[in-house]
């Protein structure tokens, strides 16, 4: 049993806005008090509480990500190093840490939850090996489902209903979370080397199936399964000049459905190519803050190196014409691919200058935010662990301002982050990191520290430094755990593993055996991850 | 470039019209390849199977392998990287030079044959095997083989694949990607990874002795190493877990038999294109499991007092 006790509490979901208050844990859970001799006490005055933190969206574990990991051996020789310990498990942090270099650098920062972004089914046994082998944290998974043949091949025969049994085995298959959309369709034709640019023209390869027609067929099974998380979206068009046109088409396919938009940043870009680049936050920022069906999560980039993965293969291509650097492509049958390229952000450079500040002119111009949330798209737009950067940019509106004079003249016409003054209060910081993330994932026990909780919950000390106090909690506590104490990992605990179990009709496995015979390559029975693999994992049923 | 531009062996299988072969023996290596995923199988585009699709075989001697190829072209030995890049100059409308090409064994009219087929097919895959990363030019030859396929993704839809060897090779180089972010040649001798091939791997740690132990698990390095490293092995205490005696177990100071993964052991293998299959035990053994044996001789280590830098530095100087 646990005490904290005199902390300054920041617990937005119960509306609790900096009271000083007491947070009582018993059995790695909140409660409302706890007394006896057996209670530790953690004496927070003068700090600062938080429910611990939820990445909505990042890339940390399974076969793209490892792919990457392999491809940039030069990255992990300048990253910093996990020594081996009793305690710890030797790794490479950089920036894409190795398994258990992930839990540690994740708690480290007070992230107790993350969302791990894109699955595969087909290797989705990969992903959950390397989740097992990253501690302290909880992980939740998206499952990719935008490009999947057999629901493309029942979109395109208006059979709805079937594909609703099948979306929901598959969910179980790959013992998945959530639903993930990456560019609709035009990774499917990337399978042929065509891309899906326009919503309304049907996929290569199809007659009628559209990008359109697969995003609300999608947005309506994951509501009618009624999924905790809603469908999570990458728009087509990642990355490319012009395609606010493409995400507001997608928000207003949306319409009348749950759906939460995947690395926003990537999609408000304005002009006709890449010298005519502007940003169009404020355009996408409107139409978001009157449909409130949205969430959305930053997918802020910050200056440096990064590596990008994503399912997109076409966009990867694109952007290793521009480069001209290492270029990973990984196709998997009949599902999704993925495409990996290294990539560095330069301050001097308009365009990176322009992507910069859209990232930031979204997580300011939007203006609820329980639908906004912290994510860098770590690798692709920065690391995780650089998320104090991002808190200090919205938090202390001078600081931005001398960044902004650091930018090429050029990028200051076509952005309006110099005219935007909002701060960002620890309030709102606790809830785009955590009580609005953890909402939108639909996990109640997660992101707040109400009575039921689970224990998750960092505590800073307070300081004018909004980087540095973000950086370096005080005290992480998982579970009820104190996992880290004044930056040090104490104790390492197993994270665990969520995961959504719809109904679905069992029958549907006689409809699906065939298919795999004739298209996959694996046996239709060793498709599916075992539940007995993901030990300790928690199981959500939904009637 | 670097990178790899691939796909999972089901996407061969479904699209697959040109397929070619560089440096390896299918026919006898991978005897269930041409079945399952490529020459024969019927995929969901390819439906009519062995028709619909072109085999080339690249190689500097004539193996089995050639009778089910559409397209011989032997290459003269060690020619192999100037073959891939009179390729990607051809793929590039670059001039080259006749005389030199002839020296590779072929011809500028079979080179410009390859290239318009590889331009042309709807979706073309290059299998790439030890003939070609093993010979003159090795790494290099793998490089450009994989930048070739990448180039060629500026005209139509192209990948490659190395043809990866026996056992769960790809699923060793898939955890030491997560635990250290490198896949081999790894050395954690100062507590973190560090990698570094030609120094840290394999042979070339035992053919400097530096090692004083060696624990051997799902390989038989007596058997195919060169005789500098073998003969370190024989010299060091050498454990060797297999569940058969192998030529390492015969130089080695113990041997531990273990029961057969896949046959009485369960686990995961990686497959050449990563993917991860379940192993599924159908009989029992006497013997117990590679992962039994590890956890007790880790329990056995644990006892002792702890190695790691960080607990050293805690150590006041004496
Ligand atoms: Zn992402």
């Amino acid at each position: 049993m646990l005490r904290i006790s005199g902390g300054r509490v920041y617990d937005p979901a119960n509306g609790i806005q900096g009271e000083v208050k007491d947070i009582c844990i018993a059995d790695g859970r909140i409660v409302n008090d706890v007394q006896g001799a057996a209670v530790r006490t953690i004496p927070a005055s003068g700090m600062v509480v938080f429910p611990g933190g939820v990445d909505v969206h990042t890339h940390v574990a399974g076969a793209a990500l490892n792919f990457a990991r392999g491809m940039t051996p030069e990255n992990h020789r300048a990253a910093a190093k996990f020594i081996h310990s009793p305690l710890l498990r030797a790794g490479t942090g950089g920036i894409t840490p190795t398994t258990f270099a992930t839990g540690y650098l994740y708690a480290g920062m007070g992230y107790t939850t993350v969302n791990e972004a894109a699955v595969p089914i087909l290797s989705a046994r990969h992903t959950h090996e390397e989740l097992r082998d990253t501690p302290i944290v909880d992980k939740s998974s998206c499952v990719l489902m935008a490009n999947n043949e057999i629901l493309l091949d029942l979109f395109e025969e208006g059979e709805t209903e079937r594909a609703r049994d099948v979306l929901a085995w598959l969910i179980w298959a790959a013992k998945g979370y959530g639903v993930k959309a990456v560019n609709p369709g035009g990774v499917a034709a990337w399978k042929w080397g065509k891309d899906a640019k326009v919503l309304s023209d049907p996929v290569h390869g199809y007659g009628k199936v559209t990008p359109a027609i697969i995003i609300a067929q999608l947005a309506a099974i994951v509501d009618h399964l009624r999924l905790p998380h809603p469908l999570h979206i990458h728009c087509n068009n990642l990355g490319v000049p012009g395609n606010v046109s493409t995400t507001l088409e997608t928000m207003r396919v949306l319409e009348g459905h749950r759906a939460h938009m995947a690395h926003l940043q990537f999609h408000a870009y304005g002009g006709d190519d890449w010298t005519t680049l502007r940003s169009e936050a404020a355009a996408v920022a409107e139409y978001f803050n009157a449909h409130p069906n949205l969430t959305a999560d930053a997918g802020a980039i910050l200056f440096g190196n990064s590596v990008t993965i994503t399912a997109d293969g076409p966009w990867q291509h694109l952007l290793y014409q521009l480069t001209g650097r290492k270029w990973g492509n990984l196709d998997v049958e009949n599902e999704t691919g993925c495409g990996i390229v290294p990539y560095v952000y330069k301050g001097s450079n308009v365009v990176n200058a322009v992507q910069w500040a859209v990232g930031l002119e979204l997580l300011l111009l939007i203006d609820d935010p329980w639908r906004i949330f912290l994510t860098t798209d770590h690798p692709n737009g920065a690391c995780f662990w650089r998320y104090p950067e991002v808190i200090h940019l919205l938090m202390d509106a001078s600081f931005r301002r001398e960044c902004l004079r650091k930018l090429p003249s050029r990028a200051l016409k076509r952005i309006v982050l110099p005219d935007v003054d909002r701060e960002y209060t620890l309030s709102e910081i606790a809830t785009i990191t955590s009580a609005g993330p953890a909402r939108a994932l639909g996990m109640p026990r997660k992101g707040h520290l109400g009575p039921g909780a689970d224990a998750d919950v960092t505590i800073y000390n307070e300081s004018p430094d909004r980087g540095l106090m973000f950086r370096h909690p005080r005290y992480v506590l998982k579970g009820g755990e104190v996992v880290v104490e004044e930056g040090d990992i104490r104790k390492v605990v197993d994270g665990r593993e969520l995961i959504v179990r719809p109904a679905y009709d069992e029958n549907i496995e006689e409809y699906l055996r065939p298919l795999f015979e004739q298209y996959y390559t694996v046996a239709f029975e060793n498709y599916p991850v075992e539940q007995e693999r993901l030990e300790g994992a928690d199981i959500r049923e939904l009637g | 470039m670097g990178g790899k531009v691939t796909c999972t062996l089901g996407e061969v299988k479904n699209r697959a019209d040109l397929i070619i072969y560089w440096g390896g023996n299918p026919a006898d290596c991978h005897p269930l390849h041409f079945s399952r995923y490529t020459l024969n199988a019927k995929g969901k585009h390819v439906p009519q199977g062995r028709k619909g699709r072109t085999m080339v075989l690249v190689d500097v001697r004539e193996t089995p392998s050639v009778r089910f190829s559409d397209i011989f072209l032997q290459v003269r030995p060690g020619k192999d990287f100037e073959v891939v890049t009179t390729l990607r100059a051809l793929l590039k409308n670059r001039p080259v030079d006749e005389a030199r090409v002839a020296e590779t064994g072929l011809t500028l009219e079979q080179l410009q044959n390859l290239v318009d087929r590889m331009k042309n097919a709807r979706f073309g895959v290059l299998f790439f095997g030890m003939g070609l990363t093993m010979t003159r030019g090795k790494h290099m030859n793998s490089a450009a083989v994989l930048t070739l396929v990448a180039e060629l993704n500026a005209f139509t839809k192209f990948v490659s694949m190395p043809m990866r060897g026996h056992g769960n090779v790809t699923g060793a180089d898939v955890v030491m990607r997560w635990t250290t972010g490198f896949p081999f040649g790894v050395n954690l001798s100062r507590g973190y990874p560090r990698f570094n091939p030609g120094e840290f791997s394999t042979i070339d740690v035992l053919v400097r002795g530096d090692n004083d132990a060696a624990l051997i698990l799902g390989a038989d390095p007596g058997a195919t190493m060169p005789q500098p490293a073998i003969d370190h092995l024989a010299r060091i205490p050498t454990i060797v877990l297999d569940p058969k005696l192998t030529h390492t177990s015969r130089l080695a100071r113990v041997h531990i038999t273990t029961a057969t993964t896949g046959i009485s052991a369960p686990g995961t293998a990686y497959r050449m294109d990563e993917i991860p299959l379940p192993l599924k035990p159908i009989l029992k053994s006497p013997y117990p499991t590679d992962e039994e044996v590890i956890r007790r001789i880790y329990e056995k280590v644990k006892v002792k007092p702890a190695w790691s830098p960080a607990a050293y530095a805690k150590v006041p100087c004496a």
